[in-house]
């Protein structure tokens, strides 16, 4: 066990692209005194779910310039493509593969080891537990040992759940997604990135059967477009309103916006910083409405496409090869080889089975901790370590980030970081906002550490 | 495809005319007084329109107005008929000043050209050179950032008769 020494030491659990955008950070202050420790089962830097698709289609779903490591430097992104001769380096409106994101990504990481020599340590293991103790902060391994340090930050990011449909239902590019006749019928759950995403996959293999796609409200999302984000201040933001009257201002905008020549798109994006804030503003009862009744439509206007692939979506449903229905995931039966699912289409009495190969599950990575694949997660809310937060999306931390455990206190050790987050901050799924978070993660865990070695001079 | 594609989940709302001419209008003013009168109402408690609007010295019929809005954006809760009334549909510690200024008197903004959603020339300036202007958009900031950290609660608490009377030193 390695004891945690004078010098502030961070474990953090993950090394996706939270984990490894949060090393980063913490490694960029050159006052801080700080060790990193970096901890990921994959043994692959950077390359969590999100960006490790090998498939050439699958593409980062935000433009590059809005993808560098570091909110301040926007232009981070742009000069690595450039100097790793890739052309979409001269083009900050480009959407690169996620495989290159993923290089990238690795490739910050190695930077900041390269600018603090000794500093970041990286360990292809899979934590199992953390334990908080007088000292520190234990980090238990499946290997029997255990990294000990001051603070250690849960960055598991997009974690997947398993499929629905008991055991029936598969995750695209998991184990259990086999080649399949490329004439058979398929379905998927879900109609947003994901869906997209398996949808490309199937495209790649040249599938040429019929693809139903089944989700709540059968939308597609929508695709990006090159326009400014309007100009809006948190003085002009209805904050704190229920989200009828929230929906009318935000109609309203984006209606206006349109009649000027604008597009609804510029009020989506120029809306977006404020919008921790307005989810944190909301009651729960609001939260919950928004989740229940607003989300599938919010998402396919704050999470679009590029304008290639969803033309390309477009056409494979104009001509066809997919369908969309708008209903309800009710069952699913496994016989033989085949799959019966059972749906109901919105507006529908009566319940429809419908034969098909496979079902993709592709619902989203929304999770529930307390039946979550990761041990740790699992561990930690069994033990009352942790807790879900009030709605189930994601793991209960306070506004600095630190976890609170089943009675309501929260730890001064253990902190979450990335999507799992999303209870409290909502808007926290895509780089931009992840940097931001890890950029203050970063300043509060080193700032601390600075503050306090003035308060208390070695004498 | 529009961003309008899609659900209507939440039905069509009318438009959102509200033009904040100066920084406080009577009609905000006298939805923080409501406000700050169901606040100090005990829990469960619910006030008739009449009796809040004698209280407080405000137009009755001003006041339902007033009472509708912050019902429809959420700040208040009706109930209809001999036990109705009104109360606050949040605990007052999660009101937000600022949140309930912007409801009734659309965007925080000292004068009426430094508001970015509801912005209002003036006649007799150019808006980018305004030096006027620029100083405004900088204090509408300020504005917004001590009304968004003030909550009702506090407002409640900082102030009225009790509070003068419990601090005022009586010596002989």
């Amino acid at each position: 066990m390695s004891a945690p020494n004078q010098r502030h030491s961070v474990a953090i659990v993950g090394g996706g692209a939270t984990g490894v955008l949060l090393a980063a950070h913490l490694l960029r202050n050159e006052e801080a005194d700080i060790r990193v420790t970096l901890i990921e089962r994959e043994g692959s830097f950077g390359r969590g779910l999100a960006y490790s698709a090998v498939q050439r289609d699958h593409k980062v779903n935000v433009p590059s310039r809005g993808m560098s490591a570091f909110a301040d430097d926007s232009e981070h992104f742009l000069r690595w493509l450039k100097a790793h001769g890739y052309a979409e380096g001269n083009d900050p409106w480009s959407f690169v593969a996620r495989s290159t994101y993923g290089t990238y990504l690795a490739d910050v990481l190695r930077e900041a080891d390269r600018a603090r020599p000794g500093r970041l340590v990286v360990l292809s293991e899979e934590a199992i537990a953390v334990r908080e103790t007088a000292a520190g902060i234990e980090t238990r391994l499946a290997n029997g040992t255990s990294v000990l340090s001051h603070h250690a930050v849960l960055a598991v990011g997009h974690e997947t759940q398993p499929a629905r449909g008991r055991g029936i239902a598969v995750r695209v590019g998991s184990a259990r997604d086999t080649p399949l006749d490329p004439y058979a019928r398929v379905m998927i759950l879900g109609s947003g990135l994901s869906m997209v995403d398996a949808w490309l996959s199937l495209a790649e293999a040249n599938h040429k059967g019929p693809i139903l796609v089944v989700s709540r409200n059968g939308l597609l999302p929508q695709a990006h477009r090159d326009v400014p984000p309007i100009e809006i201040d948190a003085a002009d933001v209805p904050f704190g309103t229920n989200v009828q009257y929230f929906m009318r201002w935000f109609r309203d905008l984006a209606d206006e916006t349109e009649e000027t020549g604008g597009d609804w798109r510029s009020v989506v994006d120029g809306l977006r910083p404020f919008n921790q804030r307005i989810w944190q503003s909301w009651s729960e009862h609001s939260r919950r409405q928004f989740l229940l009744h607003l989300r599938p439509w919010w998402n396919i206007h704050r999470h679009r496409l590029p304008p290639d692939l969803h033309r390309r979506m477009i056409e494979a449903v104009d001509q066809g090869q997919a369908t969309l229905i708008a209903g309800e995931f009710l069952g699913i039966a496994q016989h033989g080889d085949m799959v019966d699912a059972t749906i109901r289409r919105r507006g529908a009495r009566d319940e429809e089975t419908i034969e098909v190969a496979r079902v993709y599950d592709c619902g989203g990575v929304s999770v529930d901790v307390e039946a979550s694949s990761n041990p740790l997660i699992r561990d930690l809310v069994a033990t009352g370590r942790g807790r879900p937060d009030p709605l189930h999306i994601g793991l209960d931390v306070t506004e600095d980030n630190f976890v609170i455990d089943a009675a309501g206190q929260p730890s001064r050790r253990l902190l979450v970081a990335g999507p799992l987050t999303r209870g409290r901050f909502f808007e926290i799924e895509a780089i931009p906002d992840i940097r931001l978070q890890c950029a203050r993660l970063a300043e509060r865990l080193t700032g601390g550490q600075v503050a306090q070695a003035r308060r208390f001079p070695s004498s | 495809m529009g961003w309008r594609s899609g659900a209507e989940p939440l039905g069509v709302p009318p438009r959102h005319t509200n033009h904040s001419r100066q920084m406080l209008t009577k009609k905000g003013k006298y939805g923080l007084k409501a406000l700050t009168h169901l606040a100090a109402l005990p829990p469960g408690d619910l006030a008739f329109v009449g009796e809040v609007a004698r209280a407080n010295n405000i137009p009755k019929k001003f006041l339902d107005a007033i009472l509708a809005e912050l019902r429809n954006a959420g700040f208040v809760y009706s109930r209809k008929g001999k036990a109705g009334g009104y109360c606050l549909a949040r605990p007052p510690e999660e009101i937000k000043i600022g949140h309930v200024v912007r409801v009734l008197d659309g965007p925080l903004a000292p004068i009426p050209c430094a508001s970015k959603t509801r912005y209002q020339p003036c006649d007799d300036c150019e808006e980018a050179t305004c030096r006027v202007r620029h100083l405004m958009l900088d204090v509408r900031n300020a504005i917004a950032e001590v009304l968004d950290n003030t909550s009702l609660a506090e407002m409640r608490d900082a102030g009225g008769p009790e509070k003068l009377v419990e601090e005022e030193p009586i010596r002989a």
